[in-house]
């Protein structure tokens, strides 16, 4: 599977001045696909192989293995992924659709006072706040194209999934303790056959990519109608590593390599960088240049800087009858009533509780590591008892939370790996603790003989690392993702948010880009670009 | 396996032993923990400085035994374990046993987990919803007299009153 540079759709001669888009995930598959379909021609360079449906698995090691990203990276700073997995950072997928291959689904929006987290939260010691340069009024259209495109349940029509057993402990536990804003969505899979794709046989493999393809995700939807439209070449197990501008400093071209480590360069008109929050800045930081002395884009000082990656925890029940967690949709269950800002409760931001199933051969390396002895081995004898669910709340970007070049670990190529520094804010440790604890009384309320629980994994939610900004002194991007200091240089993944909110980031990222998209489209249509 | 060990029999059934102390299952039969050993010994196997470190931490269990660690009764292996998990060695054996122990398919049985599940269909009509211990609750969003405060009073800014 991996080692071979494939091509896919029509060529594209690396002369010809294309949009080039780097990475094919939940910004840059989305880009891809608008952008095409309004008739300007695309080159997606993307990291990973092309797995197909029929290639993922119904394995959670041997997924990993075909999935993740594994490249050299390190963690450091005094949060716990940084002993306990100190080159898995995070746990991102490395494949044509990126990370929308091993999303689980859910779908909330942001609030309005989320996009103005300095105006709502005023001064936080330590954070480095920022209220959004654009408002939900402007996100909402979009938001509703990104809900029609992903088929989010309870939203235009698409109906609720079913519940799964592992939510019937969930809702019943939020019902008892008071909660009233819970249901199974909205999340991107299929409760019934939609856009071309099925329903969910609640197999349970979420993580793993899906069989069946009722879950959404830009390999099985935007990439492909990309390459139908004859307007869009996508070449496999490409790694850019540098952005190149003109005199004038214009973004004229990306530099790649293929699969055998042959460097290529290909022209471009514009550059949309979606490579995911620690890739993005690595790219930009790779691509120095005299005029750019300190990384592209980058004169602001805050490209890979307020690296957030949500506030989390998890919290897994044992009962003394059967759950059987794993089987059906992993988060098809949300509890909203926390998402909300009420800092009487200890710290500002909010979090959603939400449904979490792992098989034994995750839970066994992610519930409590460095474990062992009869406490650790409890927790697993009680398998099918156990009901589990995930905390995610929004965390304090702060200048020091950082994703640098590291000065000693090389990637295969000898460039630069990854270095992703993070410690908790205080005000992260505070929620982390309300949620535990209110996950403890719902649990209980429906008859938990016990809890635990479970320090953050490696981070699925990767953001603000070259945010947007209304000024070019306070960020890498202005409101339409745009470099402030790079013309033709566009940023469309989750690296572009300006604080990270509480909800889970994929929709955001696509209505990010279908708006970046359009946005595009004009300005080309107008010359001005 | 296969290849020419550098643990002998004796080195393979202490490590049986002691992962057996220190991730005990009463229903768990040797078999998962002999084949987690031997990943374990084929991983060590594969560099000098992991087989040093496992050669000496297994020899140092036996001589605490007073011989054999395999031999040794419970409750002496226990507090021979109880101290050995802070050495290097502990680390590998803890390291890979969580992802080998717990990704057994015979281990999964026991512990009441059914493995891949697309090819029969997934759990759509084999029990996704079998929980019966509960009511069944609603799917749909909340659709009573309350709207979700999503900031409270007293969070709100001065003057941006009213804005959501």
């Amino acid at each position: 599977m991996a080692g071979k540079t494939e091509s896919f759709g029509k060529a594209i001669d690396q002369n010809t001045e294309a949009v080039v888009i780097v990475g094919s995930g939940a910004g840059g598959g989305t880009i891809a696909y608008e952008l095409t379909r309004a008739g300007i021609p695309c080159v997606v360079l993307e990291a990973g192989p092309f797995l197909k449906p029929d290639d993922y698995e119904n394995d959670e090691w041997a997924a990993f293995g075909q999935m993740a990203w594994l490249d050299a990276r390190t963690a450091s700073g005094s949060y716990r992924v940084a002993r306990d997995f100190p080159n898995l950072p995070a746990w991102i997928v490395k494949a044509v659709g990126g990370s929308t291959t091993h999303w689980s689904g859910a779908t909330p929006r942001f609030h309005e006072h989320e996009f103005r987290a300095r105006t709502y939260y005023g001064e936080v010691d330590g954070a480095n706040l920022l209220d959004w340069p654009i408002t939900l009024a402007d996100m909402a259209p979009y938001y509703d194209k990104a809900e029609i495109a992903i088929g989010s349940t309870h939203r235009h029509g698409r109906p609720a999934l079913p519940a799964n057993n592992n939510y019937k402990v969930f809702a019943n536990g939020a019902e008892r303790v008071g909660y009233k804003f819970y249901a199974t969505g909205p999340y991107g899979t299929n409760a019934e056959p939609y856009d071309g794709r099925p329903a969910s046989i609640q197999d349970g493999f979420n993580f793993q990519g899906d069989k069946q393809t009722s879950k959404w995700s830009t390999a099985v939807r935007e990439i492909p109608r990309a390459l139908d439209t004859g307007l869009c070449e996508l070449r496999t197990e490409c790694q850019a590593v540098q952005v190149t501008h003109d005199a004038s400093g214009k973004a004229n071209g990306v530099l790649y390599l293929d699969a055998e480590g042959n460097l290529h360069r290909q022209a471009a008109r514009i550059v949309c960088v979606a490579g995911n929050s620690i890739e993005t800045p690595r790219l930009l930081l790779l691509s120095a240049t005299g005029l750019h002395p300190n990384g592209l884009a980058n004169s602001s000082g805050q490209v890979g800087r307020n690296y957030q990656r949500h506030t989390t925890g998890s919290v897994y029940a044992r009962f003394d009858k059967p759950v059987r967690m794993y089987r059906g949709e992993t988060m098809a269950g949300i509890i909203a009533d926390e998402a909300r800002l009420d800092s009487s409760r200890g710290f500002v931001g909010g979090y959603y509780m939400e449904t979490l199933s792992l098989g034994p051969a995750f839970l066994a390396a992610f519930i409590e590591p460095g474990g062992w002895g009869s406490d650790f081995t409890e927790l697993m004898d009680a398998y099918e008892n156990t009901a589990g669910m995930w905390i995610v709340g929004e965390d304090m970007p702060q200048e020091s939370n950082r994703v640098t070049l590291n000065s000693q670990l090389k990637d295969k190529w000898g460039l630069p790996a990854a270095d992703v520094h993070f410690d908790d804010h205080p005000n992260d440790v505070a929620m982390r603790e309300h949620g535990y604890s209110r996950a403890d009384l719902l649990y209980e309320s429906v008859g938990a003989l016990g809890t635990h629980h479970t320090p953050p994994y490696p981070a699925t939610h990767n953001l603000g690392t070259a945010r947007m900004s209304a000024k070019p002194d306070d960020g890498v991007t202005d409101a339409w993702g745009q470099a402030h200091d790079v013309p033709g240089l566009f940023v469309s993944d989750g690296s572009l948010m300006t604080t990270g909110a509480a909800a889970n980031p994929t929709l955001t990222i696509v209505a990010l880009a279908i708006r970046q998209a359009e946005y595009i489209a004009k300005e080309f249509a107008a010359g001005s670009l | 396996m296969g290849e020419a060990s550098t643990f002998d029999d004796g080195a393979r059934r202490c490590l049986i032993r002691l992962i057996q102390r220190a991730f005990p299952h009463s229903t768990f039969p040797e078999g998962p923990y002999a084949r987690t050993a031997d990943v374990i010994l084929a991983q060590a196997g594969g560099n000098i400085p992991d087989a040093i470190a496992m050669s000496a931490g297994l020899a140092s269990l036996d001589a605490a035994a007073g011989g054999s660690f395999a031999d040794a009764d419970d409750a002496t292996a226990d507090a021979i374990v109880a101290k050995a998990t802070d050495a290097p060695f502990f680390a590998l054996v803890r390291a890979t046993t969580v992802v080998t122990l717990y990704n057994d398919a015979e281990v999964w049985k026991l512990i009441g987990y059914e493995g891949a599940s697309f090819d029969q269909g997934g759990y759509l009509h084999r029990g996704f919803d079998d929980l019966d211990w509960l009511p069944d609750p609603r799917t749909e969003e909340y659709d009573g007299p309350d709207t979700l405060v999503v900031v409270a009073a007293g969070d709100e800014p001065a003057g941006t009153e009213g804005v959501r």
